[in-house]
């Protein structure tokens, strides 16, 4: 099964057809998942800042993400299940949608840039924890994930006024008729 | 000991706030919520029969795309390069659409019929349905007979109130 045969099974699904047939869940999905959104942004942006030594780097770092990260990744859960049904109403429009393929690979980008963070950077944490700057590659990290971020939230508003009108014919539409 | 009332303070303002947030779009009546006719040429009405070519169920703003049909009813119309000329129409939102029958089921591709648009002013092969505009489906896949719409076809769905209005040059 290609990529674009899954994006139709969730074109034809139950939850995308409630998403496209009632006039509350669209509304209200969507303002959760901004919600979700700005309290990952938030969250994040607070961990990168200290990753930078704003506004100083006398609170522990594992304790200022400890804290946040938490929230973060339960924001982040319902900002993927919120944006997934977003998602699944209009599939086949998204999925063309080059601001939204942008989003995409933003997300994976912020993702990749997480895990180089957390699985090689972090593990020199107890050197620079509290009272001295993050190591470079650290700033580097916490200043990536920023302008990712940023990025990110463009792209996703970008997404709202770009889908235009795609005058294509589907190919399996068939006009070479005559009655 | 406070850290925790604090907390548990914080959580319920933000658990009332989107419970009564929530409710009150529940509450509200779906309103026809568009914002501007401004992209459009009012003034001018097109009325086509066409096929449906594909749905767009946007949120914002259903969109049919489809190839409108010639004066005989027998085939589409097509450019100079043999490809159809295709046409969009766009009405409310899919799930508002939905109410009144308008759907991705409902208009699938190949689907014929006949309504009145008003063009976009810049000169894209698009426009909008208005307020209210009629919208009638012909059964099956059975055209109207040549120089009629779908409102004369028998079996024939009606989206909307009224006929079919007369074309309108500036």
């Amino acid at each position: 099964m290609d990529l674009a045969s899954i994006v139709d099974s969730i074109y034809a699904s139950g939850a995308a057809e409630w998403m496209r047939t009632s006039v509350k869940a669209m509304p209200i999905v969507e303002a959760i998942h901004v919600m979700a959104a700005a309290t990952v942004f938030g969250t994040v942006l607070v961990v990168d800042l200290r990753l930078l030594g704003f506004p100083s780097t006398q609170r522990p770092f594992t304790r200022v993400s400890g804290e946040l990260l938490k929230w973060t990744w339960a924001a982040f859960v319902v900002a993927v299940i919120t944006g997934g049904l977003m998602f699944a109403a209009n599939a086949p429009t998204y999925y063309v949608n080059t601001a939204f393929r942008l989003k995409m690979l933003a997300l994976l980008g912020a993702g990749l840039n997480m895990a180089v963070f957390h699985t090689i950077t972090c593990r020199t944490i107890r050197a620079w924890d509290q009272g001295v700057p993050a190591p470079l590659a650290g700033r580097i990290a916490g200043a990536a994930s920023i302008l990712i971020w940023v990025t990110l939230i463009f792209l996703a508003r970008w997404i709202g006024f770009t889908k235009g009108y795609n005058f294509d014919v589907p190919q399996d539409v068939n006009l070479d008729f005559t009655f | 000991m406070k850290t925790k009332v604090q907390h548990r303070v914080v959580g319920a303002v933000l658990a009332t706030s989107v419970a009564v947030a929530t409710t009150a779009m529940m509450l509200a009546a779906p309103a026809w919520a568009h914002h501007s006719f401004a992209a459009y040429n009012m003034e001018v009405t097109k009325v086509f029969t066409g096929v449906v070519t594909r749905v767009n169920p946007d949120a914002n703003h259903l969109q049919i795309f489809f190839a409108p049909m010639n004066e005989e009813r027998k085939n589409v119309i097509r450019g100079e390069d043999g490809k159809p000329i295709i046409w969009a129409v766009e009405m409310a939102g899919s799930a508002q659409a939905a109410k009144e029958g308008i759907s991705v089921n409902t208009f699938p591709p190949g689907t014929i019929f006949s309504m009145a648009l008003h063009p976009l002013r810049d000169g894209r092969p698009a426009g909008t349905r208005g307020r209210e505009g009629v919208i009638f489906k012909c059964p099956g896949r059975k055209p109207p007979a040549p120089g009629k719409h779908c409102d004369s076809v028998e079996g024939h769905t009606q989206y909307g109130t009224g006929s079919l209005p007369p074309e309108k040059k500036e």
